[in-house]
């Protein structure tokens, strides 16, 4: 009996512990506070750390460094700080992750996942939290059909129509390729690059001789690649991420398969792309960018920033000069509204213009929804590797594209082994 | 309701504890709210898959590996469903529908193969995971062209007492289910296929209807977790990791108790969610040290070692003699 009694102010302790948990005293404000699910480990590892990832780092450098974000509700300028938490590449621990920052630590700013899939599993949270999601690496045509349900998400990357496939489709039509093959990941990222570009190689008379879907897990792709060479496709598309576009451009080069045009998307965008095979081999290969260190004289800043701080010539070609303008717009975006009060921050994504990067930077709005980066601020949208960098060959037809080379087609062949 | 009946049968205790635990549990929101709800209807969720698991897995002897197919079908069906752009029926409703075409599955595959055996068994339900996923993909890449599914956004509280809802049915079926003729002959199974035969047991019916039962509330735990993800396609729905975690934290809580498999989901879950977000470099290290640990020298899990200490907080007073 006497165990018994025993337990009933042991649950009553229990129960207060756990009220009192909930219950903690308002600190001071001494930083903001930024949230993030990043993929540390998994799949998407070696694109989060050279894309978002060091932007991420630089940024916090740099604001620190200059004493902080001037926040005028209170009164001062204040430090970030990074609550970083890693998901592992998988949605259901990103979405958990997005969970625990925004209830539990209760971050000011909440930072993008990594990847198509993540961040179109990351909007509809944030949203549900009344956060403002400004996304990084990933964009998809599904994405913007859902913005019109999401005022609190802001989709910057440049992505399958808008614009890089009907501007890479012109260019294979003009050098007079009549032939397509196209490998593509069987996810969001592969049925969506399969698709669109179907669409846009029919549109300028491109037969499409396949396309095919391989699972994530796929490993050995030496049938797919002889089969691909058998059909002598004029272009060779590969839809899929770093893990795939590597070995595949091992097997073409192993059996000597050179098409006239070659795409790698994502992962021919990057400097570890050429890292591993050597510069010189993969010259001529083509894959989705922006911008390089010729597009201005603010990118050669925002390349060579990003090789001090990595020891990396420039990591990401596509994606980094979009990412750069993410910290810049919320920097602007805080200092103008004085506040960190998200609907007050995500009024003021939605109605202003910012100076960043990109230049004039602002977002074509979806109804009371969410917004989409203007086509205007792409700088370029199709690169190629030429003399050990990714030049921009290709972009839309309205002003501020800044090509920096010519595209070489048909590509020179793979070095002898 | 005979009271004196279910104290002689040991009951009251255990049964009034449940009780106001499950009082303290269903007024979590209100007292704790944040994320501490969504926290817990992780770990009901993890409970829901794991005791699932047990109710087939554990007196049958059967090894399955199907919870991530089970998952992923109630998964798909509240997609479908309950879609961003406005619900085609109430959530209790497609609750249930999940559950039902997740048995619906389990029935045909469960017809099919549970003549089957020992490692062919488990090989057999792990492939029903890839295949589905894969037709699946198949399906959405070349029929549909539907390039992931946005699911209804459901405020967390709503999603709490649903998942709430559907262990507190997980349990009882659980509970009343060891204690039928039904849960007897399931264990008979276990204990020798032939003898259980000869003794009269329609063995397939018995493995076949309980597969399904414990496929409903994996499936119907899948669609309340669609509308928690908010966006999926196949390779989020059709996760190969949720076929094993169920049978790790089994073995980690112990199966022999009815609630080993619950306290085996609730410190998983709990270290999970610790180890990834503190220590993301150790995370599958620890995990695997942990699990190494306790089946090494905790063959009856973490609930195995309750009796043990009981045992010797008591002086061995009731120890077997």
């Amino acid at each position: 009996m006497k165990k018994r009694l025993l337990l009933i102010p042991l649950a009553l302790l229990l129960v207060v512990s756990l009220v009192a948990i909930g219950c903690e005293a308002e600190e001071e404000k001494d930083s903001i506070l930024i949230g993030a699910s990043r993929p540390i480990t998994g799949a998407n590892a070696p694109i989060g750390d050279a894309a978002f990832g060091p932007i991420m780092a630089l940024w916090e450098i740099k604001i620190n460094d200059a004493g902080g974000i001037y926040v005028e509700d209170y009164g001062k300028s204040l430090p970030i700080e990074y609550i970083i938490y890693d998901d592992a590449t998988d949605v259901g621990a990103m979405v958990r992750n997005t969970e625990k920052l925004i209830l539990e630590d209760e971050v000011d700013i909440l930072f993008s996942s990594c990847g198509t899939a993540f961040i179109s599993a990351q909007a509809p949270v944030a949203n549900k939290y009344g956060m403002v999601l400004v996304t990084a690496e990933g964009g998809a045509t599904i994405m913007r059909d859902a913005l019109y349900g999401l005022p609190y998400v802001f989709v910057n990357l440049p992505f399958s129509d808008h614009y890089q496939l009907p501007v890479f489709a012109d260019m294979c039509a003009a050098a007079g390729a009549k032939t397509a093959y196209m490998i593509t990941i069987a996810d969001l990222h592969g049925v969506e690059y399969g698709g669109v570009a179907a669409m846009e190689f029919d549109r300028v008379g491109i037969q499409v001789l396949a396309n095919k879907s391989v699972p994530i897990t796929y490993t050995d792709f030496s049938l797919l690649v002889k089969d691909a060479m058998a059909a002598d496709p004029d272009v060779f598309c590969v839809f899929a991420y770093p893990p795939i576009v590597i070995p595949v451009t091992g097997e073409m080069m192993v059996i000597g398969f050179n098409p006239p045009a070659v795409i790698m998307g994502p992962g021919g965008n990057f400097g570890f792309y050429g890292a591993t095979f050597g510069v010189e081999a993969i010259e001529g290969v083509s894959c989705f960018a922006a911008a390089n260190s010729k597009t201005g004289p603010e990118f050669e800043r925002h390349f060579s920033e990003l090789e001090a701080l990595v020891g990396w010539p420039n990591l990401d070609w596509w994606g980094t000069p979009f990412y750069e303008p993410i910290c810049q717009m919320w920097e602007q975006a805080i200092e103008a509204t004085g506040t960190l009060d998200q609907d007050t921050l995500r009024d003021y994504f939605a109605t202003h213009h910012f100076d960043t990067l990109l230049g004039d930077t602002y977002y074509e709005m979806f109804g009371e929804g969410g917004g989409l980066m203007v086509k205007e601020t792409h700088p370029g949208e199709i690169g190629q590797w030429q003399s050990g960098i990714v030049e921009i060959v290709g972009g839309g037809d309205w002003p501020g594209v800044v090509l920096t080379s010519e595209w070489i087609y048909p590509k020179p062949p793979w070095p002898t082994p | 309701m005979d009271i004196t009946r279910f104290k002689s049968k040991g009951f009251f205790i255990p049964g009034l504890i449940s009780l106001v635990l499950l009082i303290l549990l269903a007024t979590l929101p209100l007292s704790l709210g944040g994320y501490t709800v969504v926290l817990v209807t992780t770990i009901l969720m993890y409970a829901i898959l794991t005791v699932s698991w047990v109710l087939f897995s554990g007196p049958s002897g059967y090894m399955s590996l199907a919870s991530a197919a089970f998952f992923g079908v109630g998964i798909y069906i509240g997609a479908l469903l309950l879609p961003n752009t406005g619900q085609v029926l109430p959530l209790l409703v497609v609750v249930v529908l999940g559950g039902l075409a997740s048995s619906i599955v389990a029935l045909g595959v469960g017809a099919l193969t549970l003549r089957l055996r020992g490692i062919y068994f488990a090989i057999f339900t792990f492939g029903l995971v890839v295949l589905i996923l894969e037709v699946l993909n198949w399906w959405e890449h070349t029929v549909s062209h539907i390039r992931g599914r946005f699911v209804m956004v459901v405020d967390n509280e709503t999603i709490f007492y649903v998942m709430l809802a559907i262990f507190v049915a997980t349990m009882l079926t659980f509970f009343f289910l060891r204690r039928s003729k039904f849960g007897l002959a399931l264990q008979s199974i276990g204990q020798n296929e032939e003898a259980a035969a000869h003794s009269g047991v329609n063995v397939t019916m018995v493995k076949v209807l309980t597969f399904a039962l414990s496929a409903f509330f994996v499936g119907a735990a899948g669609v309340v977790w669609a509308t928690r993800l908010t966006y999926i396609d196949p390779y989020i729905a059709f996760n190969f990791f949720l076929s094993f975690l169920p049978v790790l934290m089994a073995i980690f809580g112990g199966i022999g108790q009815i609630y080993g498999p619950v306290v085996g989901a609730a410190i998983f879950a709990y270290l999970q969610e610790t180890l990834q977000t503190e220590f993301p470099e150790v995370y599958m290290l620890t995990f695997g040290i942990v699990l190494v640990v306790v089946i090494l020298y905790l063959p009856n899990g973490i609930v195995g070692l309750i009796p043990k200490l009981w045992r010797r907080i008591s002086g061995g007073q009731h120890a077997n003699t």
